[in-house]
């Protein structure tokens, strides 16, 4: 008889052991740092299973963030994990949407309070350790592979000159205008391109108005700096003289009213941050006035 | 009608019906007056390219465009008044922001699309003693945290009863717009369906207390295809202003105001995020985070100084400031003083800015500083000194140096007048030098560049002469790492009133050289003019003619390129007013 119990427990061990699912993980090592943008950038998480020759079980996937001294941020909640029906002979490719669905990801303590305010975590070296679980009694199904990664936000340009409303004198910004601004902060590892974009304001217009509803008069690619000297070559002369504008027009421009931005874009000319903000990468712009100082 | 819009139509029949009562129960009749302005204006543009082929210059205005404007007010008794606001463009000409596409040549607008279309504005706002509707496209400011930048088009209502203060509207800041790969290409949109709302009390220049509410929500199903890069979003902001002003000047501000942010709506619903039931359900992509803003300080004739502070948590965002940048906090002490008799004034602002205050990337701070220096020396010789910093700086992180950037600026402007019997003079300087370093954040170095610039203007007054001339000179010197930047430009202006004034002509001559390192110079002459004729007191016709001419040196390829570019403005406008 004990031998008999022996042999079921043997086979059983080696049925499960042959039952193992090969998994690969591959995980971007500077992901985006909101973590709903890994589920829109398919490039950033990718988790195949490849089913052993005999499956007869259905399984969920149990992924855990932890920082790299081992603190563990999040993990998924077991119990409401989607249920995964693997085919034998059919492999399957996920992406973050199905690996760490946040919805179903339970974070700990203070990462919990800043994804919730923030949408992110706060910047570090992370782990994503990711395991195939059977479904109905959790056993390991697959060994766990884990992956490091670097998350930080990317913080947008600020405009530093012209400054807001400042007002700049008509004799020298006809031939010359400096553009300044801070870089992307950190420094992103690939080179980024700023575009700028300088709208004439006019009369009647709203600030927010003109940018989404002119021509540019500049627009302009510059890669890696963060000074751009424009050479308007436009007459600062204003339209019509100050003695003949009409009494009632509601938005008066004295000289003329210009508002500048600043759009950031990586490698591949897409915008830096999709899903910050107005999710163009367009920094907050400013208006700056052109008028006669003598 | 979209739920999440709020249906207005019995406050404006309430509105018209009050109105109507008021005009039955007046025995008198109704006095009634109109004024105003309308008009429409042509815009030309021309860009002539040599040699042909030759695409390094890209036309940068509409080729042809009309706007026209329309902005009476009738007014009927002294309590009813009926203003409008149109300003509409034959084209649209949009290339930023969710419209960016829609140009001419490109494709055609719906006539929701055209209506909304920030390049057009229709607008009317009935007014009946302290009630206000409000219909058409609005540029609503409620605060500086809730509502502000974005015109709505929809109905709403502004009452100022007394004290108190109820305002509300609701609408479309956008319609859906397909996603179209072009070219011209379309980011396209969704439709964003916005309400505001404001209670408070208010005492003009004693205080104001508002509690502001404002949501935007996008309809997913809005655009199809959808936009690439921009998900539907939904957001909901509540805050509470207060402002106090007090004797001699004193005042007080404060505002605080919490956000609920959906950056994603095709996100799952998430009950482990904050929601703001039963405004706002929370999604996986939901955030919920403060904004603060205070200042405090006195106003007077001679002397004011204040210090302000503003706070955006990182996951703070608002629909009605779509380009607001979150996650820093400013502080800034301004102040102003005016001395020796009035004739030394000096304005000056130090403060810094921190950015990533939650922690989710690195911690960088600005400092800025800026000086404003006027003196008044004597009658015939003023000084005026200024003087900015700016500085950026931020951790490495996984760099092996972080960002340091540092700009100074100091600017030197003396002006001399003098006078004999037929005339004045004015000679000004001003000279410039700006220097900004930035550090390399792989190798730590730091490259410099500097900047010179020195400006000589002359202005002749006469006294009896209607002549206005003026002149001027400029030297403008860029000098960074492996590019130096020489700019010199000499230019004249002139206005004279001829026709017995009812013309006035104004013109300016530019000339221009432009040397980059050893390259041969280019060229550049702009010419302007504008001829503003009053044709009768109340109807003026104003023309404004310009050119530009740039001939390269052997800076770029082809060598010799050059290009003319021609702009023309002219326009009637009527001014009216029936009560004159």
């Amino acid at each position: 008889m004990k031998k008999i119990i022996t042999s079921i427990v043997l086979l059983s061990t080696v049925q499960l052991l042959f039952a193992q699912f090969n998994t690969t993980l591959s995980l971007s090592g500077r992901p985006p740092a909101n973590l709903t943008e890994w589920g829109i950038r398919k490039d950033v998480l990718t988790f195949i299973i490849a089913p052993p020759q005999s499956v007869s079980f259905d399984v969920k996937i149990k992924a855990t963030i932890k920082t790299l001294d081992g603190t563990i941020v999040g993990n998924t909640n077991l119990n409401t994990a989607r249920i995964f029906t693997p085919v034998q002979g059919s492999t399957l490719v996920l992406n973050s949407l199905d690996v760490l669905p946040l919805e179903n990801i339970i974070f700990t303590g203070k990462y919990q309070a800043t994804l919730q305010k923030t949408g992110k975590l706060p910047a570090d070296n992370y782990m994503l350790c990711v395991q195939l679980v059977r479904a109905t009694d959790y056993v390991p199904a697959s060994t766990e592979v884990c992956k490091t990664f670097y998350l930080t936000a990317y913080q947008l340009p600020i405009l530093t000159q012209p400054g807001n409303e400042q007002e700049l004198n008509a004799k020298l910004a006809q031939t010359a205008i400096t553009f300044r601004w801070t870089p992307v902060s950190p420094a992103s590892p690939t080179v980024v391109t700023y575009r700028i974009r300088v709208f004439e304001i006019l009369e009647n217009q709203h600030d927010v108005q003109a940018l989404r509803s002119n021509q540019p008069l500049l627009d302009k690619n510059i890669v890696g700096a963060t000074q751009f000297i424009w050479l308007p070559q436009i007459s600062m002369m204003p339209y019509v003289g100050e003695e003949n504008k009409p009494d009632s027009a509601s938005k008066r421009v004295i000289g003329k009213k210009f508002i500048w931005t600043i759009q950031t874009l990586d490698n591949l000319g897409q915008p830096l941050n999709q899903t910050d903000g107005n999710g163009e990468s367009l920094s907050e712009p400013k208006v700056f006035f052109v008028a006669n100082k003598n | 009608m979209n739920k999440n819009q709020i249906d207005i139509k019995p406050f404006i029949v309430f509105f018209f019906l009050l109105f109507a009562l008021h005009l039955k129960a007046q025995q008198k009749p109704v006095s009634f007056s109109v004024s105003g302005t309308m008009g429409v204006s042509y815009e030309g543009y021309g860009l002539d390219r040599n040699p042909s082929g030759w695409t390094g210059y890209t036309p940068r205005r509409p080729w042809n465009q009309m706007r026209f404007n329309f902005m009476p007010n009738f007014q009927f008794g002294k309590n009813f008044s009926l203003p409008f606001n149109i300003n509409l463009a034959a084209l649209p000409t949009n290339f930023a922001g969710p419209y960016s596409g829609f140009i001419p040549g490109g494709p055609k607008q719906s006539f929701k699309q055209w209506i909304a279309n920030p390049v057009n504005n229709l607008a009317v706002n009935p007014k009946y003693k302290w009630a206000e509707l409000q219909l058409g496209t609005q540029y609503l400011h409620y605060s500086e945290l809730s509502t502000g930048d974005i015109g709505v088009f929809g109905a709403g209502f502004d009452l100022k009863p007394k004290t108190y203060r109820i305002k509300f509207f609701t609408g479309t800041s956008q319609p859906g717009i397909n996603y179209y790969a072009g070219p011209p290409s379309i980011t396209g949109a969704f439709k964003r369906s916005n309400w505001m709302f404001q209670i408070g009390k208010e005492r003009e220049g004693k205080y104001e207390v508002a509690f502001n509410f404002a949501k935007g929500k996008d309809v997913v199903s809005s655009s199809s295809p959808p936009p690439l890069t921009i998900k539907p979003q939904e957001g909901f902001v509540v805050s509470m202003v207060t402002n106090v002003f007090f004797d001699k000047g004193w005042y007080a501000k404060l505002e605080g105001a919490q956000s609920v942010f959906t950056k994603d709506l095709t996100l799952p619903i998430n009950p482990l995020m904050n929601a703001f039931e039963p405004f706002v359900k929370a999604h996986s992509s939901t955030t919920r985070d403060y904004a603060g803003s205070g200042a405090i300080g006195k106003k007077g004739k001679d002397f004011d100084i204040g210090i302000s502070t503003k706070y955006f948590g990182a996951g703070f965002q608002t629909v009605g400031y779509p380009y607001l940048q979150p996650d820093r906090l400013d502080y800034t002490l301004n102040t102003k003083l005016n001395t020796w008799k009035n004739k030394m004034n000096i304005v000056a602002s130090l403060g810094q800015r921190i950015n990533n205050v939650s922690n989710t990337t690195l911690r960088a701070t600005q400092l800025i500083g800026n000086l404003n220096w006027f003196t008044q020396f004597t009658d015939k010789f003023s000084l005026n000194v200024n003087y900015n910093n700016f500085g950026f700086q931020s951790a490495s992180g996984i760099n092996p140096y972080g960002i340091k950037n540092v700009s100074n600026d100091l600017g030197i402007s003396p002006t001399y007048t003098w006078s004999n019997s037929k005339m004045t003079n004015l000679i000004g300087f001003n000279y410039n030098y700006s220097k900004y370093t930035e550090r390399d954040v792989l190798t730590g170095l730091t490259s410099n560049n500097n900047t010179h610039t020195a400006l000589l203007t002359y202005v002749p007054t006469y006294f009896n002469k209607d002549l206005t001339p003026d002149f001027s000179a400029m030297y403008f010197y860029n000098d960074v790492p492996l590019a130096k930047l020489k700019l010199i430009t000499i230019s004249s202006g002139l206005s004279i009133p001829v026709a017995k004034k009812k013309i006035q002509l104004r013109g300016q001559l530019q000339y221009n050289i432009n040397k980059l390192n050893s390259f041969k110079s280019d060229n550049n002459i702009i010419a302007s003019c504008s001829v503003d004729w009053k044709i009768t007191k109340k109807f003026s016709w104003n023309t404004y003619l310009s050119t530009n001419y740039f001939k390269y040196g052997n800076s770029i390829v082809p060598n010799g390129a050059n290009y003319l570019e021609s702009t023309c403005r002219t326009g009637f406008q009527y001014k009216f007013d029936t009560k004159k």
